[in-house]
């Protein structure tokens, strides 16, 4: 058991590698978030049909088979790094059967975008370091929407109007409690702890799988990884993971927005200062 | 498909498929085939799904980034035209107050129209936050509004009781206003440039001068066609050339921010139908080159005739409405292709498997 103290660095730790694709984070989130389902359709993605975060799915289980692709085959594999696709299951490397099974979540992000750009307050920085939405003060105006390089955090249209998006199960870790994904997750997939164990924890790994014979292994959003760059990393979320970011629906080199504010601003100045000595120009040579 | 939960079920977006790609057996998933492990441009995607959230932005933004710009510019010509113009230039000063003040009203109904609380709007004014464009603009509209009704209260007291305070009021206020105007133009470029859109955040250093040239020609367009219709231009000459320069900025601004688009390769939203026409022929054709044209005329011309201003001020406004409405729309559509957003994000050192 962790002992979870204030004032100190907490984060998820998902060894994709491990996971069974089983959806009890899902579930377990949703339970103790009480979060609305879904709805019951069928994407027809492999056995995603959460499809992907949302206001109301703060845990997604993304399903990639790269089981008996066929064009995959005719020399535009993605990566040297990837398992080669074409051939039956039978035919390839046992390990993980050529089926990538990843539990997506928000990474609470070191600078995280959706905080830098939220006008009212709402999204702060908690004592454990994790990026909540205080849901007493959004008001909905989205823009930390589009904000977000990882496409998390999602107004809830049909609900409250506000947004909504994981906290690391805030309450939970307020009462002691590891978050309920961690806790429900059976293979340890996703593990909870301090950030500088976890982070120790997932190089260890790594290492491990490379002496085993899986080159392809690394960590998404740790220190100076994919993923956590621009600052936006090492992110308090991350991830081990054996192919491209890309397969995952991850970026693999996002840019932290707010670096884009001031350039702009100080361009539309200038343009704007140019246009008014024009205008002055013009109204000055009129005077009669 | 509505749950007990009033929910609908989100439908997967059919995958995108690269060009000239095989199709894929019948056994293999018509997102597995092509998408999930090739993608386009040789990166894969997550069965074409978005990598990032589009937001709701639509024409209660469209309609505020073109009202608020427009007031902004509008304060920002009258303060220009009250230091520097003649006498004959108080109408257009007078017009160039009275516009401002009525974005200035207008534009917080729109936003917070678009908020999906509204009742708690005053959270704008909780904090101040420097990185989020967002809070920036809450404080600049704020401002710019207050200014804006110092400015509009003297210009009426001069008006309509013919005091001189007035005139002194509206003149003193008039230049923090203009500031606050020039803002107000601008910022509304980097509100959509500070975001993960790859439409928007690949001209982040272009769609500030864009918005700013644009809301300026609208401006100038506004007070034009309300003194022609009042009869009373006098200022048709002066008007023609400052929106002969923002015109020309203008164009040269979206001409720039166009070549960007395609050089990051990001340009798809803006290349298919509608986009494409409406850009072409409304937002260059009818919002740029024809009041180009016509003002070009007009300035050159001994004398200037009413029907060619009118008729250079309505495109110039119809062309920098479909602007706006076009960028931000093209915008969910950007978000919306992980091609774009993993092409822009795929790093300097491409692959990244070790």
């Amino acid at each position: 058991m962790i002992e979870i103290v204030p004032g100190r660095q907490y984060g998820f730790f998902t060894d994709t590698t491990l996971c069974i694709g089983c959806k009890a984070c899902e579930v377990a989130c949703k339970e103790w978030n009480l979060l609305p389902a879904d709805g019951p359709g069928l994407t027809g993605n492999s056995y995603d049909n959460t499809a992907a975060l949302s206001a109301t799915s703060w845990r997604h289980v993304a399903f990639i088979e790269k089981i008996g692709d066929p064009s995959a085959s005719s020399g535009q594999a993605p990566s040297a790094g990837s398992v080669q696709a074409g051939g039956r299951a039978t035919s390839m490397p046992p390990f993980q059967s050529n089926w990538l099974m990843m539990s997506d979540v928000c990474k609470h992000c070191e600078r995280a975008a959706c905080l830098e750009a939220c006008p009212t307050g709402a999204l702060f920085r908690t004592e454990f370091d994790t990026v909540v939405v205080q849901q007493d003060i959004c008001n909905g105006c989205g823009y930390c929407v589009p904000a977000c390089p990882f496409g998390v955090i999602e107004l809830d249209l049909l609900g409250d109007g506000k947004a909504h998006k994981c906290t690391l199960c805030y309450d939970r870790l307020k009462g002691g409690l590891e978050p309920a994904c961690a806790k429900a997750c059976p293979t340890e997939s996703i593990q909870f702890g301090e950030l500088g164990d976890l982070q120790e924890r997932a190089g260890r790994r790594v290492g491990e799988l490379l002496e085993r014979g899986v080159p392809e292994a690394y960590l998404y959003g740790g220190p100076g990884s994919p993923g956590a760059t621009d600052d936006i990393g090492p992110l308090h979320a991350f991830f081990l993971l054996i192919d491209r970011p890309e397969v995952y629906n991850l970026p693999a080199a996002p840019s932290l927005p707010a670096k884009r504010v001031r350039p702009g601003l100080l361009a539309g100045l200038a343009t704007i200062a140019g246009l008014a000595l024009a205008a002055a120009a013009a109204f000055a040579a009129g005077k009669e | 498909m509505e749950t007990p939960y009033g929910r609908p079920h989100r439908p997967a977006p059919s995958p995108t498929r690269g060009e000239g790609a095989p199709r894929p057996s019948p056994l293999v998933g018509e997102g597995l085939g092509t998408s999930a492990l090739r993608g386009v441009r040789g990166i894969p995607t997550y069965y074409g799904q978005p990598a990032i959230k589009a937001g709701h932005y639509r024409w209660l933004v469209v309609s505020y980034l073109f009202v608020g710009g427009l007031a902004g510019a509008a304060q920002l010509i009258a303060a220009i035209a009250d230091l520097l113009g003649g006498r004959r230039d108080r109408a257009i000063v007078r017009t160039g107050r009275y516009l401002a003040l009525g974005g200035a009203l207008l534009s917080p109904v729109l936003l917070i129209k678009d908020l999906h609380t509204p009742s708690r709007w005053y959270n704008m004014l909780r904090i101040f936050r420097s990185t989020s464009p967002m809070s920036i603009g809450s404080w600049t509209l704020a401002a710019f509004g207050a200014l804006s009704g110092l400015v509009g209260l003297g210009q009426a007291l001069e008006d309509l009781a013919g005091l001189a305070v007035g005139r002194r009021l509206a003149r003193l206020s008039g230049v923090p206003a203009a500031a606050a105007g020039a803002l107000m133009s601008t910022y509304t470029g980097t509100l959509l440039a500070s975001t993960s859109v790859p439409l928007w955040s690949t001209a982040d250093r272009l769609l500030p001068p864009l918005f700013g040239a644009s809301a300026a020609a609208s401006a100038t367009a506004a007070i034009s066609l309300i003194l022609e219709l009042a009869g009373a231009n006098r200022g048709r000459r002066r008007l023609a050339w400052l929106a002969l320069a923002c015109g020309g900025a203008q164009l040269a601004l979206a001409r720039a921010t166009e070549r960007e688009w395609r050089r990051q390769g990001v340009a798809g939203p803006i290349e298919r139908e509608p986009a494409a026409s409406i850009y072409r022929y409304g937002v260059l054709g009818l919002g740029a080159a024809v009041p180009l044209a016509l003002n070009s005329v007009q300035a050159l011309a001994c004398r200037g005739w009413r029907t060619v201003s009118v008729v250079a001020a309505a495109a110039t406004l119809a062309g920098g409405y479909l602007e706006r409405a076009l960028i931000v729309l093209a915008g969910r559509d950007s978000a919306g292709r992980p091609g774009d957003y993993f092409h822009l994000t795929r790093g300097a050192h491409g692959p990244t498997i070790t």
